[in-house]
């Protein structure tokens, strides 16, 4: 696979594995400029394995990975400028309030006093969490903490943002909050890489990759992949399941 | 353009630095905790000695038994200073006891005590545990003080006299009684190994523990940038705190501050600078707050407590430890101390400990560095 101008991440038969665990087992995908892509798959499929990948916090075993058309994984590289990353885990700053912890990714960004002012207003006005500036992140709600999180994420205007099971933990009205609040950014011009376990959530992306024990079994637009698959664009589960069964009975034959 | 890259890393920087404060700042009672301890642990130590001697334990040994021999007992015993564990005893039993450790003392009256009294000069025996030297001399001065007015009570002066012989057996590692004056220094050095090794190891531990580096190392932030930032508020606070040690030793316990204060700038920041490095080490490898403070605690509290010279002179040690103490830099940073507050000492004089001091500031830094990825593996 060559690598495109618009294509902003791409991995390249990539492999990586931990001790006797083969978390990724030769993945390629390639993420265009602009598109809202998901990452999906059960537990352990190998999705933070993935975006740790592209974000240069891993390195391959095998096969390359490609950031904005440069490895990730160069800390000299000026590419974490123009990444957002908001892992799986809760990583903020618990004991620092909402604001603390905005000011504090504003400074590593470097980010002048008055852009960040202006910034933090918007980002606070989106989330919602305006209210909220001096609550402990750790005392906020699921929904509010991955907001933050992502406001946090946003503060340097990344042109690509990777989201690590964004949903977890989130109640549904929250969700579709969440949800439109990416569709806002992506209208802005905004890459998305998002991963999910929840086939609901896959039907929101423009485009899937299907991951199923550290193998890309599927990629393509999720409707498109329904329909091949005979499914209602709705069950996307039904999609997957059809995909996982082909794969697993087929090895088998 | 250049100098927009180092604004930026100063920016960095200082970002690390103030959110650290943060921290520090929502968990205050550590920083008061990390304040008074080098005060309460001085007083402790450099005091220890008047407490214990309110409550030392005495074999009296009676050869006498005169009225006057036991008015003599009930005089010395009559206040809390010293107290009887253990009375009509063979001399031989009362030294058991003390080599034992069941008593701190054996006060002994010879036969013949009451006369030599009449006569106008007798002699009692104070024989002192002097593994703890402190105490051993508080005690000492304390029953002649005690023995000299019983004896103006009775009639006829009285000495105590002290032979060294038999106090001496269990004296290990501290032949010779040592002061505060002595304490300060090594207090010093042991705290400073506290703060820095176990403080920075349990930080940047948390920010691996609680999944913060991942976020981190998301950011333009550079490795170095995190270590330093992290570092220089604790940088700050263990500088106070030999500060805080110095003024409570020179005011309480009159340690004069009399050689250079550059070899004494120098000694704490190289010293601060390696037991920093070593923390960060200790947290690289192990990523796990509890790990890390084991880790501390085996490689670096223990030894600047016990083999730098701070508790046990480091002449009187085993030779094997003699020898692992040389790679202990509390070692080093102990006789800066001491060469400039006790000796007065310059830079011509302790410029090998602070050579020793760099090395291993470097060597240390070296390695954490080498360890310190931006990675999550
Ligand atoms: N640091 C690690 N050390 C050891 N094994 C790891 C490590 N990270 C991931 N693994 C293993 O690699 C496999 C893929 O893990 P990964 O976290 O990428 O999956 P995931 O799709 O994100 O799962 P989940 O939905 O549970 O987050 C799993 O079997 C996991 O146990
Ligand atoms: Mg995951």
């Amino acid at each position: 696979m060559s690598t495109c101008p618009d294509v902003d991440v791409a991995m390249e038969d990539v492999r990586r594995g931990f001790g006797a665990t083969q978390a990724l087992k030769g993945v390629s995908l390639a993420v265009h400029t602009g598109e809202v892509y998901g990452l999906v798959g059960p537990d352990g499929a190998g999705k933070t394995t993935a975006i740790r990948l592209m974000a240069g916090l891993l390195l391959p075993d095998a096969g390359r990975v490609k950031m904005l058309g440069e490895d990730p994984a160069n800390t000299r590289s000026p590419v974490r400028e123009s990444l957002g990353l908001v892992p799986q885990r809760n990583t903020l700053y618990g004991d620092l309030s909402v604001d603390e912890n905005l000011h504090f990714f504003a400074q590593l960004f470097g980010l002048s006093r008055k852009d960040f002012t202006e910034r933090r207003e918007q980002l606070l006005d989106i989330t919602r969490l305006s209210r909220f500036t001096d609550r402990r992140a750790d005392a906020l709600s699921g929904g509010m903490y991955k907001k933050l999180a992502l406001a946090c994420a946003l503060l340097h205007r990344p042109r690509v943002l990777l989201l690590d099971e964004p949903t977890n933990g989130v109640d549904p009205v929250s969700r579709r909050e969440l949800w439109e609040l990416l569709y806002g950014l992506v209208h802005e011009g905004m890459t998305l890489l998002v991963s999910t376990p929840y086939m609901d959530e896959a039907a929101r992306c423009h485009r899937v990759g299907l991951l199923y024990a550290g193998e890309l079994i599927a990629e393509g637009d999720p409707r498109e992949l329904a329909r091949q698959h005979g499914a209602a664009a709705s069950n996307f589960e039904a999609v997957f399941l059809a995909l996982v069964e082909k794969r697993t009975g087929g090895r088998a034959a | 353009m250049a100098a927009t890259r180092v604004n930026r890393r100063v920016g960095r920087i200082l970002a690390m630095a103030g959110k650290e404060v943060l921290h520090i700042r929502r968990d205050i009672r550590t920083l008061y905790l990390a304040l008074a301890m080098p005060v309460l642990m001085l007083v402790l130590f450099g005091f220890g000695i008047s407490f214990d001697v309110d409550h030392l334990e005495l074999v009296v040994v009676d050869q006498d038994r005169t009225d006057l021999s036991r008015e003599l007992v009930r005089q010395v015993t009559a206040s809390q200073e010293f107290v009887v564990v253990q009375d009509g005893t063979s001399p031989d039993e009362a030294l058991g006891a003390l080599r034992r450790g069941a008593a701190t003392g054996v006060f002994l009256i010879n036969k013949g005590f009451a006369e030599d009294v009449k006569r106008g000069g007798a002699q009692v025996q104070l024989l002192v545990d002097g593994s703890d030297g402190n105490t051993a001399t508080q005690a000492l001065a304390k029953a002649q003080a005690l023995v000299e007015m019983a004896g103006r009570n009775l009639g006829g002066p009285v000495r105590v006299t002290a032979p060294p012989l038999e106090a001496r057996v269990r004296t290990l590692f501290n032949p010779d009684a040592r002061s505060a004056m002595f304490l300060v220094p090594g207090l010093a050095a042991y705290l400073l190994a506290i703060v820095a090794v176990l403080i920075t190891a349990l930080t940047v531990a948390r920010e691996w523990e609680r999944g913060s580096m991942e976020q981190l190392f998301a950011t333009p932030v550079g490795r170095l940038e995190i270590v330093v930032g992290k570092l220089l508020p604790y940088l700050g606070i263990g500088l106070l705190q030999v500060l805080l040690v110095l003024t409570v030793g020179a005011w309480v316990f009159d340690v004069p501050v009399r050689g250079s204060l550059l070899a004494l700038g120098l000694g704490s920041f190289l010293f601060l600078v390696g037991m920093l490095g070593q923390g960060l080490l200790i947290s690289v490898v192990t990523r796990n707050q509890v790990v890390a403070t084991q880790v501390a605690t085996i490689t670096s509290v223990l030894p600047s407590m016990l083999l730098s010279g701070f508790i046990f002179p480091i002449e009187n040690l085993p030779p094997p430890l003699k020898l692992i103490s040389t790679l202990i830099p509390a070692r080093y940073f102990v006789a800066t101390l001491r060469g400039v507050l006790l000796r007065g000492n310059g830079l011509d004089v302790l410029w090998p400990q602070l050579v020793a001091l760099a090395l291993f500031a470097a060597l240390v830094l070296a390695v954490a560095t080498r360890r310190f990825q931006r990675r999550l593996d």
